[in-house]
């Protein structure tokens, strides 16, 4: 079996590079046929790295020790659910998981193609092509998964080994949420891939439009959804297992899952400048080309450990390879850019400061400056050390300070930017749009403050919270309103009609709330409190309202770990609310622990418990508890802005008048028009043809 | 010391207990850190500094060791938080404080690189970055605005039926 998956990943290998070569023949020699047997062999592809990922979750499930990589992952103890994610626990199977996760993506992206673009799809290809081969030299040559153990006999004769029993996988990722969360990552990081390849594809077929954006939106979307997502269980995992009463550290390898979605997020903004005002073309390919750099940079952070994290999981000096292929990409990225850039200058012009064009300018330029606030700091510690000779650390403080006002110019701009109309924004529908989402969230800022919100930057996001939040709802209150006086429905009928007619736009708006839900989340973090005390049985702590006493310690061990485990009886106003258990794990084959976090967790705050293990001095069972109030926001804004994200890729609903219009008019009419030109803000006034909210 | 002075006047029992008190409290400030009666002066300042056991990444007043036997501030934290809750009952000012520790590990300590020298760049370049792009947008947008109408002149020659097609197939994938 370990020859049929290496044998396999070595055809994969040979056949991405078939579609590579062949489809560059096939484009320069125009010939139609070898474009196709390239395009074939780029899906085939698909087909045989399946077999090598199946081959090896084979090895996983029939707990065969004779693989190096299932016998330093997997014993035979261990669930299997954990042993199918075993396969991506480290170095060699991530890799492979990469390469089989972005050829699901390149079959998809060929096969639902097939019959379409016919000036693109040969470019397309050649790209994806030859990032698949870059992967899948990895995979085969450089850290392969089916290395079989041998050992030497004493004449020095290397015969295959089989050990009795694996290593096991580490305890740290035996949690529910690390079945999930690489995946989820990974389709982030190699979904960018896809939008990559068409802006190449367009440049490099030197095609003029916006074709290769209208294709690949809702790709982008998948992929930035799914970065998103993965960013998310990362912080949950980190909080619910790691025990430190936190969700985000700054370390390296977080701020590089954040990255490319950053850019991701930016792009997704400013393609529309491009789709309605043909404005910012090179921004966009720019945009998306830097987006999958930061991927792979992303990817070679996680698996090179070039700065030092704690997310070691899979560490090695593969970094070269990474940083080669950086280099090849950003060259050809720059190459082509260079000879095409001619195909790439705007249309239109700009009419006014105030209008949903200059907004989008500033939305663009505060998410790259926060991109590159977070990677400066990042790799600052390499740079220094390269520059001075002498370490430095650029810590979670120096993160805060910067991002935070950033972030919050961010959710100002979220408020702001939608309201705003194309072209030009009238300073009575400023006043219009503003004046009371600004009253209500000063309102709530004083509420605030009255209850004790009182820190500077908690007190901002407060106030720019309710004003968002207010604005998204007027707006959908005011298109729901015309929907429901002409057609006789109730409100609430006439919000679902409204979302359905425009999903992309409202779709977003739910995306901007399920942001000012995370940045609440964030902003209750400013409160947290914790403290830590040795507690015998009888003592007990205060955090907060709540008074934790010691009932018990025990220590319920079983085969697979040996455990420490306190009773914990929580009061709040003299009367019993809880019982909380939280434990400390030893792993009996890795001798490694675990902390089993005690957390109870309401919309208002966690309580958030951990048995510390026993004090070194005194040897007594050590308690800490943390107050965090809000997290919860966090994790129930990550569920909407999926949510959020679904909706924006269903296909709209039209009323038939308004299709045939669409039909009517081509997209390039419109453009020269200046986009559908009406106010944003003024679907009341656009009544009898143009439907609500339509121009987004 | 308000008990003192009051001691002295009135009566040497006072005097006595303000005496006791006062050294009930030193005697507190010196108990080891990880306990939960540190000061919050020295709490604030042990996230100041970080943990140099070269593997949390991690300040020493937060530092939290998962995997390990205890997951708490390991030793080496727990040996710089006590550090710095004896330096501030001593009566060390903050900056005196992380100066020691500097002198001690090296610039690697503080968290926030030190604003001067080479180091001011990672500041600096965060806010600056920023407002060039901000002068590079508004020269953008001043051209912009000056630019006429919709005329690619001098551009590409690319053919009208193309450019054509284009935009029609772009409207098509648009109302997908």
């Amino acid at each position: 079996m370990d020859i049929f998956g290496s044998f396999a990943l070595l055809l994969a290998f040979l056949a991405t590079v078939y579609a590579f070569v062949a489809g560059i023949v096939g484009i320069i020699t125009r010939r139609t046929l070898l474009t196709k047997s390239a395009r074939n062999a780029g899906m085939a592809v698909f087909g045989l790295i399946t077999l090598a990922v199946a081959s090896l979750e084979y090895f996983f499930f029939t707990d065969n020790f004779s693989l190096a990589y299932v016998a330093a992952h997997s014993n035979h103890a261990l669930p299997l659910y954990y042993k199918f994610s075993a396969l991506w626990a480290g170095q060699e199977g991530s890799l492979l998981w990469w390469s089989w996760l972005l050829s699901i993506y390149v079959f998809l992206a060929l096969f639902l193609n097939r019959k379409k673009h016919p000036e693109l799809m040969p470019y397309v290809g050649v790209t994806l092509a030859g990032v698949q081969t870059f992967f899948l030299v990895l995979n085969n040559f450089v850290a392969s998964p089916f290395h079989v153990l041998a050992s030497a006999d004493s004449a020095g004769v290397m015969h295959m080994a089989r050990l009795s029993e694996g290593t096991g996988l580490n305890p740290l990722l035996q949690y529910p949420e690390m079945v999930i969360h690489p995946p989820m990552l990974y389709l982030g990081y190699t979904g960018f891939t896809i939008p990559f390849a068409f802006a190449m594809a367009a440049l490099l077929a030197r095609y003029p439009g916006e074709k290769w954006i209208h294709i690949t939106r809702r790709w982008t979307m998948v992929a930035w959804c799914f970065q998103g997502i993965g960013v998310l269980l990362g912080a949950h995992w980190a909080y619910a297992v790691l025990g430190w009463g936190g969700y985000w550290a700054w370390d390296p390898v977080e701020n590089a899952a954040l990255l490319p979605w950053i850019t991701g997020t930016a792009f997704l903004h400013s393609v529309m400048m491009q789709e309605k005002r043909g404005m910012m073309k090179v921004w966009n390919v720019w945009l998306v080309f830097v987006t999958f750099m930061l991927c792979i940079l992303g990817t070679s952070l996680t698996r090179t450990g070039i700065v030092s994290s704690v997310h070691a999981f899979a560490e090695s000096s593969i970094g070269g390879w990474f940083f080669g292929f950086l280099g090849i990409v950003f060259v050809v990225c720059l190459a082509t850019w260079f000879k095409n850039r001619d195909y790439l200058r705007s249309d239109n012009k700009l009419d006014s400061l105030v209008s949903r064009e200059s907004s989008f300018l500033f939305n663009n330029l505060i998410l790259l400056a926060a991109c590159f606030a977070v990677l400066w700091g990042t790799l600052f510690p390499v740079l220094s050390e390269w520059v001075t000779g002498s370490k430095i650390s650029v810590g979670p403080p120096f993160f805060n300070k910067v991002n935070v006002p950033i972030a919050l110019f961010l959710l100002f701009l979220t408020g702001v930017g939608p309201l705003l109309a194309w072209r030009k924004t009238s300073l009575d529908a400023l006043r219009r749009n503003f004046a009371w989402p600004l009253v209500g969230g000063l309102i709530a800022g004083a509420a605030g403050f009255a209850f004790g919100w009182r820190e500077f930057y908690p007190q901002i996001c407060l106030i720019l919270s309710v004003f968002v939040t207010l604005t998204i709802f007027s707006e959908f209150y005011r298109g729901a309103r015309v929907i429901a006086s002409r057609d006789g429905s109730n409100l609430l009928t006439a919000v679902g009609e409204l979302t359905m007619r425009n999903t992309r736009r409202y779709g977003g708006y739910v995306v901007h709330f399920a942001m000012v839900l995370i940045f609440v989340g964030i902003a209750g973090s400013a409160f947290n409190q914790d403290i830590q005390k040795e507690l015998k049985v009888g003592q007990s702590l205060t955090i907060g309202p709540y008074t934790i006493l010691c009932q018990n310690f025990d220590q319920p061990s079983n085969e697979n770990y040996e455990s420490d485990r306190a009773t914990l009886e929580v009061f709040r106003n003299g009367h019993s609310e809880m019982m909380l258990y939280p434990e400390r794990r030893l792993f009996r084959t890795s001798q490694v622990t675990e902390t089993i976090v005690a957390n109870e967790s309401t919309p208002v705050h966690d309580l958030y418990v951990v048995y510390a293990g026993r004090s070194p001095d005194t040897n007594l069972p050590v308690i800490h508890a943390y107050l965090n109030p809000l997290v919860k926001w966090i994790w129930f804004g990550g569920i909407v802005m999926v949510l959020g994200t679904c909706l924006a890729m269903v296909p709209d609903r039209r009323a038939a008048i308004v299709l045939r219009a669409a039909r009517d008019r081509s997209w390039g009419d419109a453009i020269v028009q200046g986009g559908s030109g009406s106010p944003a803000t003024s679907p009341v006034r656009s009544a009898p043809i143009r439907r609500p909210g339509s121009d987004d | 010391m308000i008990n003192v002075t009051y001691g002295m006047k009135f009566s040497g029992f006072a005097m006595r207990a303000g005496a006791a008190l006062l050294f009930a409290v030193m005697f507190l400030a010196l108990a080891p850190a990880s306990r939960s009666d540190e000061s919050p002066r020295a709490k604030a300042l042990s996230k100041k500094v970080m943990c140099m056991c070269g593997g949390c990444n991690d300040t020493a007043g937060t530092c939290n060791h998962t995997g390990g036997a205890f997951s708490g501030p390991c030793d080496t934290a727990k040996a710089m938080q006590k550090e710095v809750a004896q330096r501030v009952d001593r009566g060390d000012s903050d900056d005196l404080i992380l100066q020691s520790f500097v002198q001690e590990y090296g610039p690697t300590v503080l968290p926030d690189p030190p604003k001067k020298g080479f180091t001011w760049l990672v500041w600096i370049a965060p806010v600056v970055a920023p407002l060039i792009a901000l002068f590079l947008i508004w020269e953008i947008v001043r051209r912009w605005r000056r630019r006429v109408a919709l005329a690619p002149a001098g551009g590409p020659s690319i053919s009208p039926e193309l450019l054509d097609r284009a935009r029609r197939e772009s409207g098509r994938e648009s109302d997908e």
